[in-house]
């Protein structure tokens, strides 16, 4: 019965194991944005500083400290989620980041939900009917969309839907009333299921093929059970484990990627646009803490879903 | 993965037109660093938006320079972002790989194991930016921060591939025979492994040359030169106006490009690995870990 472990035992081991990674990953954000970062005392200083003044300010920031030191202290601050004022509008980064993140979610949810759920579908369906006409167009669907990039997707659709047949408004945001949002919500809606769809597409697919060569599977449909219960019951359960892998770690990503270029485009303003902005103008403490929050939340990410699949497949726990 | 319905004569056909088309795109380079053309895609050689005609085959963009001759120009310079990054990081994640993969579940496999999931967990996109910000006025800055995202797929690949090849006669014999680790690894392993690192090579051009238009596009990529990304970068802010002509062209070229690569790609996995053809997945494929498959899949872009 036990591959590996108790599953209390493995989520100890797996929960201490994303030690190591949290700390790998906010070394690497501290080095670029912090250590080898344009040099902040500068932004405090005045016109034609003299070498005292400069000193008293580095002093103020602990800049004379120990790299370790202050690495040590900016790993306190992550921790009580302190990252100080944003350097270009002095409002408190944490604020920030809590005014803009539900615009992010609102804009980019339902691309991403409707995005795998239709690449769940048309995969599955592909699957059981290998060679069919739909399996032949997701072939060229997953080819096509793997060649494109979403920063076209977005100005193409925007062109189209946009511009030319004037549907939907070109950019900007609004959220008061379901209407204004479905009108702004939809253009990135489209972009980003157009995006995604080829690789996971192809993923979904090659998952399902897999377990649809399974001997029980071959078994069941070869006893003519029913296509409903074969989906449900097996394929989509045996199935889980590398699909919710892959679906849960790409929403970190995904929601840097996908808002950092439909918010900068469309003039949204959720955490893209104050990353994108920040971006250009060297706004070193907003950077640090998009930075380091998402790479933490790609640790937790890839740690839950591991809990998930311990879960649901006691082989997983060993090793 | 890709499904074989059709007979292999037409799959060969396919091939022949993707690689024809790669090595097409390749002379348009080779054109352009050598000086036949391509080299006045600076130059104001005409009025503001133009329309196409003999003399500017696409147009002219807003400040009057030749599109064509842009366009010819950033298929050089998709070749000089993608090559040196492919190159450098299949080469980087086939050392790491594989010395993680002989040492596997020693200190040091660990170690480099540890690096592999760090790098992985810091958002590409991000971490380009931060590079370009730690390192202003440095122009390969974007080519560092791929060459430093994009090494770990390989080199995860090629850690599982180490393993595997590890247990096989001829390792053991060239144990017995008294070679050390490190040749075992450069002369017997990593050799084997040269397939792999071809796809890999492919796909991690593929993905440099996307990456590239999207940082350009965020206005965080070349400096001072032309590229299919900066030509979109521009169609971005003219597309309200009307004006479409460098969104199609720059993203045709990059759309058909990447799709042959891409191409070529499938058919040399699908060669190299018959587990992958549909008709015999199955039983052989089942991964020990299924649920780490899905992390690995893709280069960590898009």
């Amino acid at each position: 019965m036990k591959a590996g472990e108790s599953l209390g035992r493995y989520a100890l081991h797996r929960v201490l194991g994303i030690v190591p990674l949290l700390l790998g990953v906010t070394l690497v954000s501290f080095t670029l944005t912090v250590h080898f970062g344009p040099d902040p005392a500068w932004e405090q200083l005045g016109r034609n500083p003299t070498s005292a003044q400069i000193e008293q300010v580095r002093t103020e920031l602990g800049q004379d400290k120990h790299f370790l030191l202050r690495y040590g202290d900016y790993l306190a601050r992550i921790a009580r989620l302190d990252f100080g004022p944003a350097f270009a509008s002095g409002e408190p980064v944490g604020e920030l980041l809590a005014r803009t993140a539900p615009v992010t979610l609102s804009l980019l949810t339902p691309g991403f939900v409707l995005g795998v759920a239709l690449a769940l579908l048309l995969a599955l369906a592909a699957a059981w009917h290998p060679r069919s006409r739909l399996d032949r167009f997701c072939d060229l669907a997953s080819a096509g969309s793997m060649s494109l990039s979403l920063v076209i997707i977005v100005i193409g659709l925007q062109a189209v839907l946009g511009v030319w047949l004037d549907w939907f408004p070109v950019r900007g945001w609004r959220s008061d009333g379901p209407m204004m949002y479905l009108q702004h919500v939809t253009i990135p809606t489209l972009a980003l299921i157009a995006a995604n769809l080829g690789y996971n597409l192809r993923f979904f697919r090659a998952v399902f093929r897999d377990v649809l060569a399974d001997a029980p599977v071959r078994t069941a449909r070869a006893y003519g059970m029913p296509a409903r219960h074969i989906a449900t019951g097996y394929v989509l359960r045996a199935a889980a484990p590398p699909i919710l892998t892959r679906v849960l770690v790409a929403i970190p990503l995904l929601l840097i990627s996908g808002s950092l270029i439909i918010e900068s485009h469309f003039g949204i303003p959720g955490m893209g646009r104050a990353t994108w902005n920040a971006i250009l103008s060297g706004d070193q403490p907003v950077l640090m803490a998009v930075v380091s929050l998402s790479s933490i939340l790609f640790v937790l990410a890839l740690a839950a879903t591991d809990l998930l699949t311990a879960l649901l497949d006691p082989r997983s726990r060993g090793a | 993965m890709t499904s074989r319905p059709r007979s292999s004569a037409a799959s060969r056909h396919g091939e022949r037109i993707a690689l024809a088309t790669v090595l097409a795109y390749m002379l348009v380079a080779v054109g352009v660093w050598i000086g036949a053309w391509g080299g006045e895609w600076a130059a104001i050689s005409g009025e503001m938006r133009e329309p196409p005609s003999t003399q500017h085959w696409l147009g002219t963009n807003r400040l009057g320079q030749d599109l064509f001759e842009r366009l010819l120009a950033s298929a050089a310079t998709a070749f000089e972002v993608g090559l040196p990054v492919a190159l450098a990081s299949v080469l980087i994640g086939a050392m790491i790989g594989g010395v993680a993969g002989y040492f596997a579940r020693r200190p040091i496999d660990n170690v480099l194991s540890w690096l592999i999931g760090t790098i992985d967990a810091v958002p590409f996109y991000l971490f380009a930016a931060a590079m370009s910000f730690a390192m202003q006025g440095f122009s390969g800055a974007m080519h560092l921060a791929m060459i430093l995202s994009f090494w770990t797929l390989t080199a995860r690949l090629v850690r599982t591939e180490t393993i595997r090849l590890k247990q096989r006669e001829f390792v053991f014999a060239a144990r017995v025979s008294g070679l050390n680790a490190r040749r075992i690894l450069v002369r017997h392993i990593l050799p084997n492994t040269a397939p792999l690192l071809l796809v890999q090579t492919s796909l991690v051009f593929v993905a440099a040359i996307k990456a590239e238009v999207v940082l350009s596009f965020l206005g965080i990529g070349l400096q001072d030169s032309i590229s299919w990304g900066i030509m979109i970068a521009e169609a971005g802010q003219e597309i309200l106006a009307g004006h479409y002509m460098n969104l199609v062209s720059a993203s045709l070229a990059l759309f058909v490009l990447v799709l042959s690569i891409n191409q070529l790609a499938d058919r040399l996995q699908d060669r190299l690995d018959p587990r992958s053809r549909p008709n015999t997945a199955g039983a052989t494929r089942r991964l020990r870990h299924p649920a780490r498959s899905g992390t690995i899949m893709t280069i960590r872009t898009s």
